[in-house]
């Protein structure tokens, strides 16, 4: 069904309610599994994903490596970032489940969209994370697509960047990711049209939109996506709409750990840290 | 088709209402003023996490945050300069620490990173030409040479080709042995020796993988990680291995070569019934009631991981005699050797209660 986009300009209200600039319930967790390095899962809407980090671990063939494709659909592991002799080579797999849209959708063995996901998010999270401390290791990236509804590549980059920070691994700043879009199609030609922010399925069908990641409260853009057709007038008001958008992303990822490590410290299972103003008595 | 509005989602904590995206503002866009906005909240954001080492004492720093600007600190691990100022950030998410003027971040939970001397448990998963390869629980497995384990027949024998030939009758792919870190490289790689007669191949026990000195409790460095303890119930006494990479090892207690000294004079002997028992592959006879105490001890140290509690020998004790009581008082007596769920729980009340 076509997005009404005159009831856009009547009401400013999108199609599930929300007006431009804002997000989707974002809800996520960390360390959903005991057992691995790093684990968490993302909800933005009802796109549902979670991730599963290994290492970082001696590359190669060890038990707990193999086999990591189960069931659903899915590409192999890519491989990307910093060469192998020199830091961590971070491997990104990216299931999507059978269920997980609307129509059953049998996606090929080595489908290329989702080879491109997987070198999207192993470079980005690669430039991200100081892989040179772990020379001659492997960081694995695990990721499940459980549901999707539009920005499933910035709900994959959210999901990683939390398993990371869950796992340990030393990085310069989270990567948070949103999309951008535009109220009108690339066809209407409207120069007028306002940017949206955080697309669902039914507008990334429909209107034009990017995926943007940046590193952390800056506006260094790490990742950027773009699909579809849009007028170059219109990019740079989506892409500020993006950053923006990343940011506000940034700070509810930034609270999820917070708020674990808080919980943490108070269980006992961290030992306290030091305060900075402790620190000047001496 | 008209606008759909969905009904409303649960409340949303602090990030839902954003003061910056008023009614008034939504009939135009105007991205620039947004951006300054978003970009001034998280400037004073990190101004507050950077001025006080934030007021909660709980409070944690995450990758991304100023730990200080003060050029009076030096960086530790867990933090970075960032390039041409003088600020610390912090890489990781954990807790801070300082020694003297070093300011390091210790995560919340990470890989084992090992140190000169610690006790660890590894599996071989690797036979090489002179050399295994041990899974130590650490970024990159561990070596462990076959010039730094203990040869049958004697410490001072020397290693020759027939051994390196025979290096899988020491140490095959998949053995559990205790060893100790006795080298670094600057990569962080780890040399392993088991040149003790309290190192070596294990055996007669219950392997258990918890989290290690990585951070998030576990097992913590302590004065003993090695003890051996008198099981209740008729199960005669049984050895713990706290290795400090996190796993433990929890085996029926076997008549140690140094128990012997008294009986047999002279070292050549010693050294023979280490060439018997030392590499043996074979379990001995494990009576019932030491396998349900094996059991119930390792039923302990996960249950103490379960709940947060540090893993160490006083931890281990306790937590045992409590288990003990804990079944006595059940109504299956002692064969109840169940330590999940809650009964893990009250188990951890009662040891932190104390």
């Amino acid at each position: 069904m076509p997005l009404d986009t005159s009831a856009y300009s009547l009401a400013l209200l999108r199609v599930d309610g929300r007006r431009w600039n804002e997000l989707r319930r974002i809800h996520a967790q960390i360390r959903t599994q005991a057992a691995a390095d790093g684990s968490s899962y993302l909800e933005i809407g009802h796109t549902k994903v979670m991730c599963v980090v290994t290492g970082p671990s001696e590359p190669g063939s060890r038990r707990g490596a193999i086999g990591s494709t189960g069931g659903g659909v899915g590409g192999g592991a890519v491989g990307g970032g910093a060469a192998q002799s020199k830091g961590a080579e971070v491997a990104v797999s990216i299931v999507i489940a059978g269920f997980s849209s609307v129509d059953r959708k049998r996606t090929a063995r080595g489908d290329k969209r989702i080879l491109e996901l997987q070198s999207t998010i192993s470079n980005a999270l690669a430039a991200s994370l100081h892989t040179h401390l772990f020379p001659h290791s492997a960081i694995n990236i695990s990721l499940h697509v459980l549901s999707q509804d539009g920005s499933l590549l910035a709900a994959l980059i959210n999901a990683a960047t939390l398993a990371c920070v869950d796992a340990g691994i030393p990085m310069t700043d989270y990567v948070a990711a949103c999309t951008a879009g535009s109220t009108s199609t690339y066809a209407a030609n409207d120069e007028a049209a306002d940017p949206l922010l955080d697309l669902n399925h039914q507008e990334e069908q429909e209107l034009p939109g990017l995926t943007v990641a940046t590193l952390g409260g800056s506006d260094r853009v790490a990742v950027l996506v773009c699909e579809s057709r849009v007028q170059v007038s219109r990019l740079e008001g989506m892409l500020a709409v993006g950053v923006d958008g990343c940011k506000q992303v940034r700070e509810i990822l930034d609270r999820v750990v917070r708020e674990k490590g808080r919980r943490m410290v108070q269980e006992g299972t961290v030992e306290k840290g030091v305060g900075l103003n402790d620190m000047d008595v001496d | 088709m008209p606008v759909t509005i969905l009904a409303p989602k649960a409340v949303r904590v602090g990030y839902g209402a954003n003061p910056d995206h008023s009614d008034s503002e939504d009939s135009g866009s105007d991205p620039e003023g947004d951006v300054s906005m978003g970009l001034k909240r998280a400037a004073a954001g990190r101004k507050a996490a950077a001025s006080g080492g934030s007021g909660s004492k709980y409070e944690i720093v995450t990758p991304g945050e100023v730990i200080t600007d003060d050029p009076q600190w030096m960086r530790g691990h867990g933090t970075y300069v960032a390039p041409a100022t003088t600020s610390i950030i912090s890489s990781v998410a954990g807790t801070v620490t300082r020694t003297n003027k070093l300011l390091s971040v210790r995560p919340l939970r990470a890989r084992y990173t090992p140190e000169v001397g610690d006790l660890v448990v590894g599996r071989i998963v690797e036979v090489q030409a002179k050399r295994w390869r041990v899974d130590v629980g650490s970024t990159q497995l561990a070596s462990l040479p076959l010039s730094a384990i203990n040869l049958p027949g004697g410490i001072l024998r020397k290693r020759t080709e027939t051994d390196e030939l025979q290096i899988r009758t020491f140490f095959a792919e998949g053995d559990l042995l205790v060893a100790e870190v006795q080298q670094l490289f600057a990569d962080g790689g780890a040399v392993l020796h088991t040149r003790s007669l309290k190192y070596g191949k294990l055996r007669n026990g219950v392997f258990v993988a918890v989290s290690g000195m990585g951070g998030g409790g576990g097992v913590v460095r302590s004065r003993r990680q090695v003890w051996t303890l008198e099981s209740a119930n008729g199960g005669g006494p049984v050895d713990i291995v706290l290795g400090v990479n996190g796993y433990v090892w929890i085996s029926k207690h076997v008549e140690t070569p140094e128990g012997l000294v008294d009986k047999t004079s002279g070292i050549t002997n010693i050294e023979e019934s280490v060439s018997a028992t030392m590499y043996s592959s074979q379990n001995d006879r494990i009576g019932p009631e030491t396998m349900r105490e094996i059991g119930r001890i390792r039923g302990v140290v996960t249950a103490l991981v379960d709940n947060g509690l540090r893993v160490d020998e006083d931890m281990v004790m306790r937590g045992y005699h409590e288990a003990v009581e804990m079944a006595m008082t059940s109504g299956e007596g002692p064969e109840d050797i169940y330590l999940g769920g809650e009964r893990g729980e009250q188990l951890a009340a009662a040891l932190t209660a104390v």
